[in-house]
Protein backbone atom coordinates (compact mmCIF):
# COMPACT_ATOMS: atom_id res chain seq x y z
CA UNK A 1 0.00 0.00 0.00
CA UNK A 2 2.46 2.28 1.02
CA UNK A 3 5.17 1.32 -2.29
CA UNK A 4 2.43 2.10 -4.14
CA UNK A 5 1.25 5.43 -2.80
CA UNK A 6 5.10 6.11 -3.50
CA UNK A 7 5.45 5.01 -6.88
CA UNK A 8 2.54 7.67 -7.23
CA UNK A 9 4.13 10.37 -5.75
CA UNK A 10 7.62 9.50 -7.45
CA UNK A 11 5.37 9.48 -10.99
CA UNK A 12 3.50 12.57 -10.24
CA UNK A 13 6.85 14.09 -9.39
CA UNK A 14 8.66 12.85 -12.56
CA UNK A 15 5.66 14.71 -14.89
CA UNK A 16 6.19 17.91 -12.90
CA UNK A 17 9.60 18.04 -13.87
CA UNK A 18 9.30 17.20 -17.26
CA UNK A 19 7.15 19.96 -17.56
CA UNK A 20 9.36 22.08 -15.51
CA UNK A 21 12.06 21.19 -17.92
CA UNK A 22 10.05 22.25 -20.94
CA UNK A 23 9.78 25.63 -19.06
CA UNK A 24 13.10 26.07 -18.65
CA UNK A 25 13.94 24.60 -22.06
CA UNK A 26 11.48 27.44 -23.68
CA UNK A 27 12.62 30.15 -21.35
CA UNK A 28 16.14 29.49 -21.78
CA UNK A 29 16.14 28.68 -25.40
CA UNK A 30 14.54 31.96 -25.76
CA UNK A 31 17.46 33.90 -24.24
CA UNK A 32 19.33 31.80 -26.47
CA UNK A 33 17.67 33.06 -29.63
CA UNK A 34 17.59 36.97 -28.58
CA UNK A 35 21.57 36.63 -27.63
CA UNK A 36 21.49 34.66 -30.84
CA UNK A 37 19.82 37.71 -33.11
CA UNK A 38 21.75 40.84 -31.29
CA UNK A 39 24.89 38.86 -32.06
CA UNK A 40 23.74 38.88 -35.53
CA UNK A 41 23.01 42.52 -35.65
CA UNK A 42 26.47 43.21 -34.11
CA UNK A 43 27.79 41.56 -36.61
CA UNK A 44 25.84 42.71 -39.69
CA UNK A 45 27.02 45.84 -39.16
CA UNK A 46 23.83 48.14 -40.63
CA UNK A 47 20.87 47.82 -42.57
CA UNK A 48 21.75 44.15 -43.42
CA UNK A 49 19.62 41.89 -40.94
CA UNK A 50 19.79 38.84 -42.76
CA UNK A 51 17.76 35.29 -43.17
CA UNK A 52 16.33 35.55 -39.75
CA UNK A 53 14.34 39.12 -40.16
CA UNK A 54 12.72 36.98 -43.76
CA UNK A 55 11.62 34.34 -41.79
CA UNK A 56 10.14 36.46 -38.81
CA UNK A 57 8.16 38.53 -42.11
CA UNK A 58 7.06 35.24 -43.47
CA UNK A 59 6.12 33.90 -40.05
CA UNK A 60 4.24 37.27 -39.23
CA UNK A 61 2.12 37.16 -42.07
CA UNK A 62 1.02 33.10 -42.72
CA UNK A 63 0.36 33.67 -38.03
CA UNK A 64 -1.70 36.93 -38.76
CA UNK A 65 -3.33 35.47 -42.12
CA UNK A 66 -4.24 31.90 -39.97
CA UNK A 67 -5.39 33.75 -36.82
CA UNK A 68 -7.87 36.94 -39.38
CA UNK A 69 -9.01 34.19 -41.14
CA UNK A 70 -10.25 32.04 -38.44
CA UNK A 71 -12.16 35.19 -37.06
CA UNK A 72 -13.59 35.88 -39.80
CA UNK A 73 -14.62 32.83 -40.87
CA UNK A 74 -16.27 32.13 -37.42
CA UNK A 75 -18.32 35.92 -37.90
CA UNK A 76 -19.38 35.26 -41.53
CA UNK A 77 -20.47 31.92 -40.04
CA UNK A 78 -22.30 33.13 -37.11
CA UNK A 79 -23.42 35.87 -39.72
CA UNK A 80 -24.79 33.56 -42.66
CA UNK A 81 -26.83 31.01 -40.33
CA UNK A 82 -28.49 34.15 -38.74
CA UNK A 83 -29.70 34.94 -42.38
CA UNK A 84 -30.69 31.59 -43.62
CA UNK A 85 -32.82 31.74 -40.35
CA UNK A 86 -34.04 34.85 -41.42
CA UNK A 87 -33.86 35.91 -44.77
CA UNK A 88 -35.42 39.33 -43.68
CA UNK A 89 -32.67 40.03 -41.19
CA UNK A 90 -30.02 40.48 -43.98
CA UNK A 91 -29.29 44.02 -44.80
CA UNK A 92 -29.48 44.99 -40.90
CA UNK A 93 -26.96 41.67 -40.48
CA UNK A 94 -24.59 43.14 -43.12
CA UNK A 95 -23.60 46.23 -41.91
CA UNK A 96 -22.51 45.22 -38.04
CA UNK A 97 -20.91 41.90 -39.99
CA UNK A 98 -18.65 44.55 -42.29
CA UNK A 99 -18.10 46.69 -39.10
CA UNK A 100 -16.49 43.25 -37.55
CA UNK A 101 -14.89 41.64 -40.40
CA UNK A 102 -13.12 45.27 -40.65
CA UNK A 103 -11.99 45.34 -37.02
CA UNK A 104 -10.54 41.74 -37.17
CA UNK A 105 -9.08 42.45 -40.59
CA UNK A 106 -6.69 45.83 -39.19
CA UNK A 107 -4.79 43.73 -37.21
CA UNK A 108 -3.85 41.65 -40.02
CA UNK A 109 -3.20 44.33 -41.37
CA UNK A 110 -0.90 45.31 -38.90
CA UNK A 111 1.16 42.76 -39.05
CA UNK A 112 1.24 43.21 -43.12
CA UNK A 113 2.53 46.35 -42.15
CA UNK A 114 5.48 45.12 -40.07
CA UNK A 115 5.99 42.58 -42.25
CA UNK A 116 6.71 45.18 -44.91
CA UNK A 117 9.14 46.87 -42.86
CA UNK A 118 10.82 43.65 -42.01
CA UNK A 119 11.11 43.19 -45.91
CA UNK A 120 12.26 46.34 -46.04
CA UNK A 121 15.04 45.69 -43.45
CA UNK A 122 16.42 42.46 -45.00
CA UNK B 1 8.60 50.60 -52.86
CA UNK B 2 8.58 49.54 -56.61
CA UNK B 3 5.19 50.14 -58.18
CA UNK B 4 6.39 49.77 -61.99
CA UNK B 5 5.42 51.68 -64.64
CA UNK B 6 3.50 55.29 -63.28
CA UNK B 7 1.89 57.47 -66.11
CA UNK B 8 2.79 60.73 -63.69
CA UNK B 9 6.47 59.80 -63.41
CA UNK B 10 6.06 58.77 -67.61
CA UNK B 11 4.55 62.00 -68.50
CA UNK B 12 6.08 64.93 -66.26
CA UNK B 13 9.51 63.00 -65.20
CA UNK B 14 11.60 66.44 -63.51
CA UNK B 15 8.32 67.15 -61.03
CA UNK B 16 7.28 63.48 -60.27
CA UNK B 17 8.93 60.87 -58.27
CA UNK B 18 7.49 57.48 -56.71
CA UNK B 19 7.76 60.00 -53.47
CA UNK B 20 6.00 63.03 -54.80
CA UNK B 21 3.51 61.11 -57.26
CA UNK B 22 1.15 60.14 -54.44
CA UNK B 23 0.64 64.01 -53.72
CA UNK B 24 -0.33 64.58 -57.64
CA UNK B 25 -2.60 61.87 -57.86
CA UNK B 26 -4.55 62.96 -54.64
CA UNK B 27 -4.23 66.76 -56.07
CA UNK B 28 -5.77 65.39 -59.27
CA UNK B 29 -8.78 63.74 -57.58
CA UNK B 30 -9.35 66.64 -55.57
CA UNK B 31 -9.34 68.72 -58.53
CA UNK B 32 -12.13 66.34 -60.53
CA UNK B 33 -14.04 66.51 -57.70
CA UNK B 34 -14.61 69.71 -57.35
CA UNK B 35 -14.96 70.20 -60.85
CA UNK B 36 -17.78 67.42 -60.72
CA UNK B 37 -19.35 69.12 -57.43
CA UNK B 38 -19.39 72.54 -59.57
CA UNK B 39 -20.80 70.84 -62.83
CA UNK B 40 -23.65 69.49 -60.12
CA UNK B 41 -24.37 72.35 -58.95
CA UNK B 42 -25.23 74.30 -61.92
CA UNK B 43 -27.26 71.26 -63.40
CA UNK B 44 -29.44 71.81 -59.43
CA UNK B 45 -30.29 75.36 -60.75
CA UNK B 46 -30.87 74.82 -64.22
CA UNK B 47 -33.38 72.03 -63.19
CA UNK B 48 -34.90 73.29 -60.03
CA UNK B 49 -38.62 72.01 -60.50
CA UNK B 50 -37.95 68.89 -62.04
CA UNK B 51 -40.16 66.51 -60.56
CA UNK B 52 -39.36 63.41 -62.44
CA UNK B 53 -35.46 62.39 -62.37
CA UNK B 54 -33.27 62.54 -66.02
CA UNK B 55 -33.36 58.55 -67.50
CA UNK B 56 -30.12 58.10 -67.79
CA UNK B 57 -26.75 57.94 -65.89
CA UNK B 58 -25.73 61.41 -65.67
CA UNK B 59 -23.66 63.04 -63.25
CA UNK B 60 -26.29 64.55 -61.12
CA UNK B 61 -28.00 61.13 -60.93
CA UNK B 62 -24.80 59.81 -59.80
CA UNK B 63 -24.11 62.28 -57.29
CA UNK B 64 -27.83 61.96 -55.75
CA UNK B 65 -27.44 58.06 -55.55
CA UNK B 66 -23.87 58.36 -53.42
CA UNK B 67 -25.13 61.07 -50.92
CA UNK B 68 -28.50 59.37 -50.14
CA UNK B 69 -26.38 55.97 -50.16
CA UNK B 70 -24.22 57.80 -47.64
CA UNK B 71 -27.22 59.56 -45.81
CA UNK B 72 -29.07 56.27 -45.41
CA UNK B 73 -26.19 54.56 -43.64
CA UNK B 74 -25.69 57.17 -41.50
CA UNK B 75 -28.92 57.49 -40.41
CA UNK B 76 -28.89 53.75 -39.45
CA UNK B 77 -26.05 54.34 -37.25
CA UNK B 78 -26.55 57.44 -35.89
CA UNK B 79 -30.46 58.07 -36.19
CA UNK B 80 -32.43 61.11 -36.64
CA UNK B 81 -29.78 63.59 -36.12
CA UNK B 82 -27.27 61.93 -38.82
CA UNK B 83 -28.52 64.88 -41.94
CA UNK B 84 -25.99 67.35 -38.99
CA UNK B 85 -22.69 65.28 -40.26
CA UNK B 86 -23.68 64.39 -43.60
CA UNK B 87 -21.21 66.63 -45.28
CA UNK B 88 -17.88 65.81 -43.55
CA UNK B 89 -18.56 61.91 -43.64
CA UNK B 90 -20.08 62.34 -47.20
CA UNK B 91 -16.69 64.24 -48.42
CA UNK B 92 -14.28 61.66 -46.50
CA UNK B 93 -16.44 58.94 -48.41
CA UNK B 94 -16.49 60.41 -51.82
CA UNK B 95 -12.68 61.55 -51.72
CA UNK B 96 -11.18 58.19 -50.01
CA UNK B 97 -13.40 56.43 -53.14
CA UNK B 98 -12.21 57.87 -55.74
CA UNK B 99 -8.65 57.88 -54.78
CA UNK B 100 -8.80 54.09 -54.66
CA UNK B 101 -10.19 53.78 -57.51
CA UNK B 102 -7.96 55.58 -59.23
CA UNK B 103 -5.52 52.89 -58.29
CA UNK B 104 -8.03 51.03 -60.51
CA UNK B 105 -6.58 52.72 -63.82
CA UNK B 106 -3.20 51.08 -64.72
CA UNK B 107 -0.28 53.50 -64.52
CA UNK B 108 -1.65 55.52 -61.82
CA UNK B 109 -0.87 54.89 -57.85
CA UNK B 110 -3.56 55.71 -55.51
CA UNK B 111 -3.04 58.26 -53.15
CA UNK B 112 -4.73 56.21 -50.43
CA UNK B 113 -1.76 53.66 -50.74
CA UNK B 114 0.67 56.13 -48.60
CA UNK B 115 0.04 56.25 -45.05
CA UNK B 116 -0.07 60.51 -45.11
CA UNK B 117 -2.94 60.90 -47.33
CA UNK B 118 -4.76 58.24 -44.82
CA UNK B 119 -3.36 59.66 -41.07
CA UNK B 120 -4.36 63.41 -43.17
CA UNK B 121 -8.19 62.37 -43.55
CA UNK B 122 -8.70 60.10 -40.01
CA UNK B 123 -7.12 63.10 -38.25
CA UNK B 124 -9.47 65.75 -39.53
CA UNK B 125 -12.02 63.24 -38.35
CA UNK B 126 -10.85 62.45 -35.05
CA UNK B 127 -10.25 66.78 -34.15
CA UNK B 128 -13.96 66.75 -35.90
CA UNK B 129 -15.54 63.74 -33.30
CA UNK B 130 -13.92 65.50 -30.76
CA UNK B 131 -15.48 68.88 -31.70
CA UNK B 132 -18.49 67.83 -32.02
CA UNK B 133 -18.78 65.40 -28.73
CA UNK B 134 -17.48 69.05 -26.83
CA UNK B 135 -20.15 70.92 -28.42
CA UNK B 136 -23.11 68.21 -27.82
CA UNK B 137 -22.41 67.42 -24.61
CA UNK B 138 -20.25 70.17 -23.18
CA UNK B 139 -16.38 69.82 -22.04
CA UNK B 140 -17.49 68.56 -18.46
CA UNK B 141 -20.00 65.47 -19.33
CA UNK B 142 -17.50 64.40 -22.43
CA UNK B 143 -14.56 64.29 -19.88
CA UNK B 144 -17.17 62.55 -17.99
CA UNK B 145 -17.55 59.79 -20.87
CA UNK B 146 -13.71 58.84 -20.08
CA UNK B 147 -14.21 58.29 -16.61
CA UNK B 148 -16.00 55.29 -16.37
CA UNK B 149 -18.97 54.17 -14.33
CA UNK B 150 -17.46 54.64 -10.98
CA UNK B 151 -15.08 57.15 -9.81
CA UNK B 152 -12.73 54.96 -7.90
CA UNK B 153 -11.49 53.44 -11.09
CA UNK B 154 -11.52 56.96 -12.73
CA UNK B 155 -7.44 57.49 -13.57
CA UNK B 156 -7.27 53.49 -14.66
CA UNK B 157 -10.48 54.30 -17.18
CA UNK B 158 -8.65 57.33 -18.03
CA UNK B 159 -6.03 55.64 -19.25
CA UNK B 160 -7.36 53.21 -21.31
CA UNK B 161 -9.72 55.43 -23.01
CA UNK B 162 -7.19 57.85 -24.06
CA UNK B 163 -5.37 55.09 -25.44
CA UNK B 164 -8.03 53.70 -26.88
CA UNK B 165 -9.34 57.28 -28.56
CA UNK B 166 -5.88 57.93 -29.33
CA UNK B 167 -5.28 54.47 -31.49
CA UNK B 168 -8.70 55.52 -33.45
CA UNK B 169 -7.00 57.79 -36.73
CA UNK B 170 -4.32 55.45 -36.32
CA UNK B 171 -6.00 52.40 -37.11
CA UNK B 172 -8.47 54.02 -39.60
CA UNK B 173 -5.05 55.55 -41.72
CA UNK B 174 -3.23 51.98 -41.16
CA UNK B 175 -5.96 49.66 -42.12
CA UNK B 176 -6.72 51.58 -45.48
CA UNK B 177 -3.20 51.98 -46.44
CA UNK B 178 -2.63 48.18 -45.35
CA UNK B 179 -5.83 47.45 -47.84
CA UNK B 180 -4.84 49.36 -50.67
CA UNK B 181 -0.87 48.72 -50.73
CA UNK B 182 -1.61 45.06 -50.79
CA UNK B 183 -4.16 45.37 -52.86
CA UNK B 184 -2.11 46.87 -55.32
CA UNK B 185 0.97 44.81 -54.27
CA UNK B 186 -0.88 41.64 -55.29
CA UNK B 187 -1.94 43.15 -58.47
CA UNK B 188 1.66 43.90 -59.63
CA UNK B 189 3.24 41.08 -58.43
CA UNK B 190 0.25 38.76 -60.84
CA UNK B 191 0.86 41.13 -63.57
CA UNK B 192 4.50 40.00 -63.46
CA UNK B 193 3.39 36.61 -63.40
CA UNK B 194 0.80 36.28 -65.85
CA UNK B 195 0.57 40.01 -68.36
CA UNK B 196 -2.83 38.74 -70.06
CA UNK B 197 -5.99 38.27 -68.40
CA UNK B 198 -5.25 37.29 -64.78
CA UNK B 199 -4.33 40.52 -63.47
CA UNK B 200 -8.37 41.52 -64.59
CA UNK B 201 -9.30 39.52 -61.59
CA UNK B 202 -7.25 41.63 -59.33
CA UNK B 203 -8.37 44.74 -60.79
CA UNK B 204 -12.41 43.93 -60.23
CA UNK B 205 -10.98 43.00 -56.72
CA UNK B 206 -9.10 46.00 -56.16
CA UNK B 207 -12.43 47.93 -57.35
CA UNK B 208 -14.19 45.90 -55.00
CA UNK B 209 -11.63 46.72 -52.01
CA UNK B 210 -11.88 50.14 -52.61
CA UNK B 211 -15.64 49.98 -51.71
CA UNK B 212 -15.44 48.54 -49.10
CA UNK B 213 -12.98 50.45 -47.57
CA UNK B 214 -14.52 53.62 -48.33
CA UNK B 215 -17.25 52.32 -46.82
CA UNK B 216 -15.77 51.34 -43.43
CA UNK B 217 -13.42 53.86 -43.52
CA UNK B 218 -16.77 55.87 -43.51
CA UNK B 219 -18.91 53.84 -41.33
CA UNK B 220 -16.33 53.68 -38.73
CA UNK B 221 -16.11 57.38 -38.99
CA UNK B 222 -19.96 57.91 -38.02
CA UNK B 223 -19.62 55.16 -35.18
CA UNK B 224 -17.07 57.55 -33.46
CA UNK B 225 -19.02 60.18 -34.19
CA UNK B 226 -22.62 58.88 -33.07
CA UNK B 227 -20.27 57.97 -30.18
CA UNK B 228 -19.39 60.72 -28.99
CA UNK B 229 -22.59 62.89 -29.77
CA UNK B 230 -24.38 60.42 -28.02
CA UNK B 231 -26.59 61.57 -24.97
CA UNK B 232 -26.43 59.30 -21.81
CA UNK B 233 -30.18 57.96 -20.73
CA UNK B 234 -30.06 56.18 -17.99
Amino acid sequence: MKNKQVIETGLRLRKRMKKLSAFLVAFFGQFLFVAYAMAEEASGAGSSGGSLVAIGAGICMGMAALGGTLGQGRAVASALEGVARNPGAASKVQTPMILGLALIESLVLFSFVIAIMLVGKV
Amino acid sequence: MEHGFSLLEWLFPSVINSKSGHVFSALIVAILLILASFLYRKSLKKSADEVIPEGRVSLKNIFQVVVEGVFNFMESVIGHNAHKYVPLIGTVFIYVLVNSLLGAIPGFSPATANVSTNLAVSLTVFVYYNYLGIKEQGFKNYLHHFMGPIIYIAPLMMLIELISHFVRPLTLAVRLFGNLTGDHIVLGIFSDLVPLVVPVIFMAFGIFVSLVQAFVFSLLSTVYIGLAVAHEEH
